[in-house]
């Protein structure tokens, strides 16, 4: 019986201690080479750049610093998705020859003013919250992809972190989002009409 | 076999117990509404080392949060932090500044944790002590590329307007309009002092 048993290990043992060196790091190569591949859309994604316009705040009444405020994080956290090959600013001379281009327009819906220290005290009461309407166009104002995204402070943090918050949903929403490829809008529209910046912080 | 029932007594220990927690809770009122009104009396720091700002976003150069002197140096507005080299624009390229307010609740993460520390809601009463109101100075200003970028500054209390005068001196632009929706509070009347 044990005799047997050394007989049907043996060869276990041999096919194990000569996969395992040659193959593990071929494996690990294919795990870390499919973790870090960008998917299909992820890379017709990249195909595009981005410009970042001005907040229009509508008809509400925003403060400004909230509207440069939106407008930094903006920048900051579409930077972080990757998901872009450039991310340019309003009016940056840059971004005109850029042939595959998105620009993102940003309307303020909602502001609510809410207090730090009124959330410090009451914890229910206090909360700032921002709901905005993203749009995400080409330069022949063909939408792409249109969100209205909120951000929200209701606990700790300055009146500010909502602007944080709100940008962060607004980068998370672009990166869910599936878009089409550059090449899908007729070439010859493209370039055409030069996007004008508008509003004002 | 009898025991003696003997009633439980308050032992001295038990008794100091809530008087000290209370006596804490006060001290550490006292201690932070001396804080705010000191530093809200301090004294404005204006010239050539220019007014001590907080950087909050935006600057170019300067990092987030980041303590620090917003001054004019002949034609760059320039913000200099204690542990990295100055950052500045030029003042040509200043399209707007808007003076703003803010409350913030003083103490950092410190304070919180303090506050969430004292028993019986303490923690709340030391939140209705623990803010100070600061001017919001928000440049906007263009790059190389013509790239719109955004800066926020905190500043004490009446300096950010002496910044603004003196830039607009300087020969920047200022929105009136916008300047004027600035000026509303920038939290709610309520918790105005």
């Amino acid at each position: 019986m044990k005799a047997s048993k050394r007989t049907w290990m043996s060869p276990l043992v041999f096919v194990t201690l000569t996969f395992m060196p040659t193959h593990l790091p071929r494996l690990a190569a294919q795990v870390a080479a499919a973790a870090t591949s960008p998917s299909s859309d992820t890379l017709a994604g990249t195909q595009w750049s981005v410009q970042v316009m001005q907040i229009d705040r509508g008809d509400v009444n925003l403060e400004p610093s909230f509207q440069i405020a939106i407008y930094e994080n903006l920048l900051n956290e579409l930077g972080k998705i990757k998901r872009f090959k450039q991310v340019f600013r309003d009016g940056d001379r840059s971004a005109m020859n850029e042939a595959n281009l998105l620009i993102l327009k940003t309307t303020v819906e909602q502001y609510t003013p809410g207090g730090e220290t009124r959330r410090a005290v009451t914890t229910v009461s206090g909360a700032t919250k921002l709901s905005v309407r993203s749009q995400l166009c080409t330069r022949d104002v063909h939408i792409v992809l249109e969100h209205t995204v909120h951000g929200n402070v209701r606990f700790l943090g300055s009146n500010l972190r909502a602007t944080h918050n709100l940008a962060h949903n607004v980068a998370k929403t672009i990166k869910q989002a599936s878009m089409s490829e550059p090449s899908h809008f007729s070439p010859s529209a493209r370039g055409e009409h030069d996007f004008v910046p508008t509003g004002s912080i | 076999m009898y025991y003696i029932v003997v009633a439980p007594r308050r032992t001295p220990a038990g008794l100091l117990l809530p008087r000290a927690c209370a006596c804490l809770i006060l001290s550490i009122c006292c201690g932070v509404a001396s804080m705010g009104q000191k530093t809200s009396e301090s004294a404005i720091a204006t010239g050539a080392h220019g007014v001590r700002a907080t950087h909050i976003l935006g600057f170019v150069g300067a990092r987030k949060n980041a303590n620090g002197a917003l001054s004019i140096q002949a034609d760059t507005l320039q913000f200099q932090s204690s542990d990295k080299p100055a950052a500045g624009v030029k003042i040509a390229s200043v399209q707007d500044v808007v003076v703003g307010e803010m409350s913030t609740q003083v103490g950092g993460l410190p304070m919180t944790m303090s506050k969430a520390a004292v028993p019986y809601g303490g923690g709340r009463v030391l939140s209705l002590f623990a803010h100070k109101k600061y001017d919001s100075l928000a440049v906007r200003y263009v790059d190389a590329d013509g790239g719109i970028h955004g800066a926020i500054f905190q500043l004490h209390k009446g300096e950010a307007e002496l910044l603004r005068r003196e830039l607009v001196a300087k020969g920047v632009r200022v929105n009136q309009t916008e300047t004027g929706a600035a000026r509303g509070p920038a939290e709610v009347p309520r918790e105005s002092k």
